[in-house]
């Protein structure tokens, strides 16, 4: 028997501090809950691990935010030196904002004028989950995964976005070692904006590529 | 051409993108840590993981949520494995459901 | 990374990405199969996913490219300007000159 749940989908807040977590006790207990139960048992019965190794690494995992992609982007448009180690080697780049960026490889993808760029994983769900935390529902739904490649001006209409036919929209699927952060465009009249404030400018969507960031956070 | 692949979807029809956000249940984070600990542990690799989701029947894959396949795929390949046993891990499941509770180690 | 296996494509060389008719676990989607592209950059060499998934790991690293094709050389129907492309990881041995 299997663990089917289509009617569920699951998010995170653009919050600085911890992911939200909605408590067990609002739905009944499902056959994946039971069945993730029983196997978690039976692990640590066995020795193959242990709950507390199981707590720590959810703890950590609740620390992992899009803000942690946002300071990086923030700190991008404020130090050209840094944007270029950024675009370079992203997953270096980030160790001196003290993120532990934990897959393969990282790559920044930079939009520009003429291009604006998309992550999808068509194959399953790749995502920098080391930086920002685990996707949205969107991002590992099927349509998504279908469509980001086929259509990605129509996805991105879904979205609110649009692009004359002058900027490429390129989509980047994230299909093999790598894993893709979009370093979006500063916005106009942020001159005046601190770093803090640049990185509130930046959303979860903005660092996929299907939003742009806030005009001004205020 | 070669048989496609469950998950190999890019560029089939497909709905609009469902936007709705829900935070993720207390024990999904945690299947997901327990997920993380065993590759740290060398126990298997998110390669085998992928492979067995893959290899799901396809209309399983296609009514499936991205947090089942997960569970769904951890428990075959442990299963493969012969790390734990089939009968007993339903016996389990079924008790806990039975039991209504989650009165379990946390 | 790579210690053993060096690129043996330049960025900018014209590929194709070959249908190796391979079953079994392989990170080639079928929408980019037989289809032409650039090489846009060299990842480096990492483990092949089609022997991991069967738990044979330590093997010899392969190359793997970012490979850009576009947009309208993959769907008859696609809707958006010619120059809209789309890049995607291809590992050495999916590829052929063009």
């Amino acid at each position: 028997m299997n663990s089917d749940d289509p009617d569920h989908d699951h998010h995170h807040d653009h919050a600085h501090s911890r992911h939200p977590t909605r408590e067990d006790d609002d739905v009944a207990l499902s056959y994946g809950e039971a069945k993730f139960l029983a196997l978690k048992s039976m692990l640590i019965e066995k020795g193959v691990l242990t709950a507390d190794q199981i707590r720590r690494r959810h703890e950590i995992n609740d620390l992992l935010t899009p803000h942690q992609g946002a300071r990086m982007v923030a700190k991008a448009w404020v130090d050209p030196a840094f944007k270029a180690r950024m675009l370079k080697d992203a997953k270096t780049a980030a160790i001196e904002l003290g993120i532990e960026v934990t897959e393969a490889e990282l790559m920044a993808i930079e939009n520009t004028p003429t291009c604006h760029n998309i992550i999808v994983c068509t194959l399953c769900s790749c995502y920098p989950r080391s930086l920002l935390g685990e996707p949205p529902p969107w991002y590992i739904s099927k349509a998504y995964r279908s469509r980001a490649v086929r259509e990605p001006r129509k996805v991105l209409r879904e979205f609110g976005l649009s692009f004359p036919d002058t900027v490429e929209v390129r989509v980047h699927d994230s299909n093999a070692d790598l894993r893709y952060v979009v370093l979006p465009m500063r916005p106009h009249g942020t001159d005046a904006l601190s770093e803090t404030e640049l990185a509130d400018l930046v959303s979860r969507d903005c660092l996929v590529g299907t939003a742009l960031p806030a005009q001004d956070a205020s | 051409m070669t048989e496609r692949l469950n998950s190999d979807i890019g560029g089939l029809p497909a709905g609009e993108v469902p936007r709705e956000e829900i935070p993720q249940l207390f024990w999904e984070k945690h299947m997901i840590a327990m997920f993380n600990v065993l590759r740290a542990e060398g126990v298997f690799n998110l390669d085998e993981l992928r492979r067995i989701v893959e290899t799901a029947p396809p209309e399983q894959y296609k009514r499936s949520s991205f947090y089942g396949r997960r569970i769904d795929g951890m428990a075959e390949l442990l299963i493969e494995k012969k790390i734990i046993n089939r009968d007993e891990l339903t016996a389990r499941t079924e008790d806990i459901l039975r039991e209504g509770t989650r009165d379990h180690v946390r | 990374m790579s210690v053993n296996a060096s690129p043996t494509f330049a960025p900018g060389a014209r590929v194709r990405i070959i249908d190796l008719k391979k079953q079994g676990h392989v990170r080639t989607p079928i929408y980019v199969r037989e289809k032409v592209g650039t090489i846009d950059y060299f990842c480096g060499a990492f483990e092949n996913p089609e022997d991991r998934a069967y738990g044979r790991v330590g093997g010899a690293r392969i190359p793997l490219y970012r490979v850009r094709l576009m947009q309208r050389d993959l769907w008859p129907d696609y809707e958006g300007p010619d120059n809209d492309s789309l890049v995607l990881e291809i590992y050495d041995h999916w590829l052929q000159p063009a």
